[in-house]
């Protein structure tokens, strides 16, 4: 019990600490491979800080709410990843953080706000449903939901998973915001409908949704590393691998409309998705 | 002691409604209403309490009387169908009629049956929703129909006819959960397709008696089935023991020859369920004032399809039958799911949203493991609760702005604060951890592997209801209720019932664990007898092995943690004064707002003051019912036929 | 330096608008996020939007139209904040200075921090006016 408490505070107090270094190599990277020389890797966090410091201004006091769920279930979500739990009930929770994005979106009068929020909405309708295809697939593979499960296998999970792998590679291009797939609200050096569903945030609350996105970051991490969670490190470097194919995907594409990444995720993601499972189900059967 | 409790349940809301009837004042009926509510209510809590007993009514020939009933019943069918040339409501009329008749008179079927009632842990759940919901819903529509009428500027009050029937359903959907004599079951069916015509035809507006006489015919092909299904059972097994509903399920009979007659009650439950393709009656029973709705939607009538469906769960466990419902199921969890995404009137998205969560039930009974089974139970409290809440909240949002369109409850907090709370609250229970419905939708998910089909259509199902169920309630928050501003007064009438169901939402929602163990297991094993597949510990849900797995442990759902966390969510920023903003300042308009922070209004071209207008995405043009149903219907309909073809093929 | 002058200083997010430039000036504004001068080395960003901006930087002399929308913006910056007037028209209205339709430089309707002189201005000079906004926003 107290193992999973020290446990819970490191990851409090480490996620956004990784998860703010993260996004500081992705602007160093980015910025290279612009030819520039870019921003010090620690810049996420002055940023943070800066923002922190301005004038507590809003647009409805609702948004302030909101912002602030979408930082709590996205926390629970790590917890639940580090502690091990349910993985179809992370993904929901998971969902749910997204939803409070997007209503903070809608409690506002602003049309950036509106089309970035119905955007959000669509981007969950995306990638909501390979996530969950995800979760079964594990229960086909190890016959649990729980993460504690995969930890106990000795075969990783993307042997037998990697088409669902590729499909949430997928996934984590539209979770990131980045090209092809930032259609909702975009990072630094690029812009879609102003700032999309957070242009109204500004100052501290702007700083709350910087600090979601780091738990965020490195909960797709997590994530990914459990394709290869024995051991766990080779996981830890393939998600690494993966965010810096991101990065590059970022800066290689130009941005999609919102239907054609429906429509993609829709057909592509989800026939990986559902090969992978049924193969694993003729294969295997129910066991 | 049973004799009085059986004819409180069944009796009482007929002599009520006789009653209602007959009294003009609305006072005088407003008590007779809340009495019988009470007494429905406290009757079936004593019920449950007392637990499963078998009864068969004695004294009077109640075969007969039911016999007659029946006649009745279908004759005034025949007679709707002539007065209103809707030739469909004649055809099934007679092919009910006819069957029914030839199986009476020339086949001289004796129908009889000891025990006629069996009450059994499920149906106590059952009877508990109606008891409880239906009253609830009843004390609302008291008001709502004062209102309504007033609205409407009818000189003639019709409120005690529409009470009567409103009144009437209670009892014979408690019958209906209670029978164990098919043919009598059959006859509470039929009393519930007549309440629902008589209900949805209230307005007596052309549209309203179009719509009523849709879901009769519906509803009387159904019937037919039943009909069909007794003929079948009795021919085959010659007599009326093989009538009884326990035997059915009990394995008492063949399994080549139960499979037909199981096929097609579970259709006559699709009709009831409205499951695709038979969706379009309850979304025609939309034009009938709000209480029907919330009535056929949370408690009773559809709730008796699904009823039908679990109740013979143990009668196709196994076979293709089972899939092939599972699969239509959940292939209607998904369909409506879409649709309700281009649904742009508030009660239309909560039909097809009732319609998926019935199909989502129907396809955890089709996967028939006692994990499921266990989703099914759950899902139909759950639902039973929110959607009440839901459609008693339309209703009132109904009455306070005089529109049904989601887009015109913008800004509802200013006039509204307190329907707008509740009705929020109402939308979270439908799709956020750690609410009910997405326990339910949990159990069902982890359980759904079993039919891969299934949880792939879950899956995508469940991310679209996330689209629609977000997109409503965005627009309903758009304005947050200041501090100061004046709560609206509703009518007891109208708050008492919101009230129980939001705290029923949490209370239910909360306690399921123990819930579950003391009370629904046994519902569970009333349908699929099963290990112990919830274990719990002081605050967690763990799915625990059941038989068909190896691993120990399938998933785990730390309820209270997660209500903790929302309370936690909820309060923390009311402590964080410091980050409260300061100042609202308007919207980012590239700096041409006119006017100060609540400003919709930009300078256009020629410095004209313009309005802008917000909304949602309905996808009108790829997810539109005309676009949609064609081929949503033609797959429902090719699944109900392998769904009945899975019968045939067995007695080949 | 306490932390959160630091981090002001380090992370200057900047709002460009334009009054009734001839674009010279926004073409310099442009010029100074190119890899030659790269100012988000020094954790500049240009956002487009008022209310994530710290720094104003403004080009070109106010008009009777822009007037408007450019104390719409101002008022919707957060605190704290500066202002840079960029070019010799934002500074005083330039060769516009007495045309019809001009009200002046940008400090006839918004308080300005720092003016930047040049016909057009110099990247380096934008810079330059900029780490002096920054000094002023760490003082604020």
């Amino acid at each position: 019990m107290l193992e999973q408490f020290i446990l819970v505070f490191a990851t409090l107090v480490g996620a956004p600490l990784a998860g703010g270094l993260l996004f500081g190599i992705d602007r160093k990277i980015t910025a290279r491979l612009q030819g520039r020389y870019g921003p010090p890797v620690i810049q996420p966090f002055y940023d943070f800080f800066k923002l922190l410091g301005k004038e507590h201004i809003a647009v409805s006091r609702l948004q302030f709410i909101w912002i602030y769920g979408y930082l709590v279930f996205m926390v629970v979500s790590l917890i639940f990843l580090v502690l091990k739990s349910d993985i179809l009930l992370l993904v929901f929770l998971l969902g749910f953080a997204g939803v409070s994005l997007v209503l903070g979106g809608f409690s506002t009068k602003s049309p950036y706000a509106h089309f970035g929020a119905n955007r959000e909405l669509l981007q969950i309708m995306a990638y909501e449903p390979v996530l969950l295809l995800f979760a079964i697939g594990v229960y086909a593979q190890n016959g649990s939901f729980l993460i504690s499960e995969i930890f106990k296998q000795d075969k990783p999970l993307l042997f037998s998973l990697w088409p669902l792998f590729l499909a949430v590679l997928y996934v984590l291009t539209i979770k990131m915001r980045k090209s092809p797939f930032d259609i909702a609200t975009s990072h630094h050096g690029h812009q879609e409908i102003v700032k999309g569903v957070t242009t109204e945030y500004s100052g501290p609350y702007f700083a709350l949704f910087h600090l979601a996105e780091w738990y965020e970051i490195v909960l797709l991490l997590g994530i990914i590393s459990l394709f290869w969670a024995n051991p766990l490190w080779v996981g830890i470097l393939i998600a690494l691998v993966a965010f810096l194919l991101e990065l590059l995907v970022d800066n290689i594409a130009a941005r999609m409309t919102a239907r054609w990444m429906v429509r993609l995720s829709w057909s592509i993601g989800l026939l990986l998705g559902v090969i992978n499972i049924a193969y694993i189900y003729l294969t295997k059967g129910v066991s | 002691m049973i004799d009085e409790m059986m004819a409180i349940a069944i009796l009482l809301p007929v002599a009520a409604g006789l009653l209602i009837l007959a009294i003009r004042n609305y006072y005088a009926r407003n008590v007779v209403v809340v009495a019988t509510s009470i007494a429905l209510i406290v009757n079936s809590v004593l019920l449950s309490i007392n637990g499963p007993f078998t009864y068969t009514p004695e004294g009077v020939n109640w075969g007969l009387f039911i016999t007659i009933l029946d006649y009745a019943i279908l004759l005034f069918y025949l007679y709707i169908g002539f007065t209103l040339r809707n030739w469909l409501v004649v055809i099934f009329a007679f092919t009910q009629l006819v069957p029914l008749a030839y199986f009476e008179f020339i086949m001289k079927a004796h129908l009889e049956l000891s025990p006629a009632f069996v009450v059994d842990h499920l149906s106590l759940v059952m009877t508990l929703i109606i008891s409880i919901i239906g009253s609830l819903i009843c004390i609302f529509a008291l008001r709502y129909m004062y209102d309504h009428e007033h609205h409407a500027h009818l000189t003639k009050s019709r409120q005690s006819r529409f009470l009567f029937w409103l009144v009437l359903f209670l009892g014979a959907m408690n019958g209906l959960v209670f029978a164990n004599n098919l043919f009598w079951l059959y006859f509470f069916w039929e009393v519930t397709t007549l309440c629902c015509y008589q209900l949805i035809s209230h307005d007596r507006t052309q549209e309203a008696i179009n719509n009523a006489a849709r879901a009769l015919w519906m509803n009387a092909t159904g019937g037919t089935a039943f009909i069909l299904a007794i003929i079948y059972l009795y021919v085959t097994q010659g007599g009326s023991s093989a009538l009884s509903l326990q035997t059915l399920i009990g394995g008492g009979i063949q399994a080549s020859v139960v499979l037909l007659p199981v096929a097609l009650l579970c259709y006559t439950g699709f009709t009831k369920a409205a499951q695709m393709p038979f969706q379009s009656w309850l979304l025609g029973a939309m034009v009938a004032p709000t209480p029907v709705s919330a009535l056929l939607h949370s408690s009773t009538m559809v709730k008796a399809g699904v009823y039908l469906v679990l109740r013979l769960a143990p009668a196709f466990a196994g076979t293709y039958l089972s899939i092939a419902i599972a699969i239509a199921g959940a292939f209607t969890f998904f369909a409506t799911s879409a649709l309700a995404i281009s649904q742009t009137t508030g009660k239309r998205v909560l039909a097809y949203s009732t319609i998926a969560n019935l199909g989502l039930i129907i396809a955890c009974t089709g996967i028939n493991t006692p994990l499921s089974v266990a989703a099914a139970i759950l899902l139909i409290i759950f639902h039973a609760i929110s959607k009440g809440l839901l459609f008693l909240c339309a209703g009132t949002i109904e009455h306070q702005i005089w529109s049904r369109e989601i887009e015109d409850m913008e800004g509802l907090a200013a006039k509204a604060p307190l329907t707008t709370l509740i009705t929020a609250v109402g939308i979270l229970s439908m799709f956020l951890p750690p609410f009910g419905m997405l326990l339910g939708k949990w159990i069902a998910l982890e359980a759904a592997y079993m039919v891969p089909l299934a949880a792939i259509l879950f899956v995508l199902a469940s991310t679209l209801t996330i689209v629609f169920w977000t997109k409503w309630l965005g627009r309903l928050l758009q304005v947050l209720p200041k501090l100061g501003w004046p709560l609206e007064r509703l009518s007891l009438s109208y708050s008492a019932p919101l009230w129980t169901l939001l705290i029923g939402i949490f209370a239910v929602g909360i306690g399921v664990g123990p819930i579950y163990q003391n009370f629904l297991l046994d519902a569970t094993n009333n349908v699929v007898s099963g290990n112990q597949i919830f274990a719990i510990g002081w605050n967690n849900l763990v799915l625990t092995s059941a038989s068909f797995i190896q691993r120990d442990i399938l998933g785990l759902f730390p309820i209270w943690p997660l209500y903790l966390i929302l309370v936690v969510a909820l309060l923390l920023p009311l402590l964080l004064i410091g980050l409260k903003p300061t100042e609202l300042r308007p919207v980012y308009l590239c700096g041409e707002q006119v006017g100060g922070t609540d400003t919709d209004e930009w300078s256009a071209e020629a410095d004209q003051k313009t309005k802008f207008l917000l909304g949602g995405y309905y996808f009108q043009s790829s997810l539109g019912e005309k676009k949609v149903n064609p081929w949503a219907n033609t797959i429902a309909i090719v699944l109900l036929v392998i769904m009945i073809g899975c019968g045939v093929i067995v007695i080949c | 330096m306490g932390l959160m002058q630091t981090s002001r200083v380090k992370s200057p997010w900047i709002l460009h608008f334009d009054n009734s430039s001839c674009n010279g000036c926004d073409i310099e504004v442009l010029a100074c996020l190119t890899p030659l001068y790269d100012v988000e080395r020094f954790g500049m960003v240009n956002m487009g939007n008022p209310k994530h901006a710290d720094i104003l930087l403004i080009t070109g002399p106010v008009n009777r139209r822009t007037a408007r929308v450019l104390k719409n913006l101002y008022d919707q910056v957060p605190d704290p904040k500066v202002v840079v007037a960029v070019g010799t028209c934002a500074s005083t209205a330039g060769v516009f200075h007495n045309c019809y339709n001009i009200l002046g430089g940008v400090d006839k309707v918004i308080p300005v921090d720092v003016y930047v002189p040049g016909c057009s201005v110099r990247p380096e000079a934008i810079i330059d006016g900029v780490v002096m906004a920054l000094q002023k926003l760490a003082s604020l």
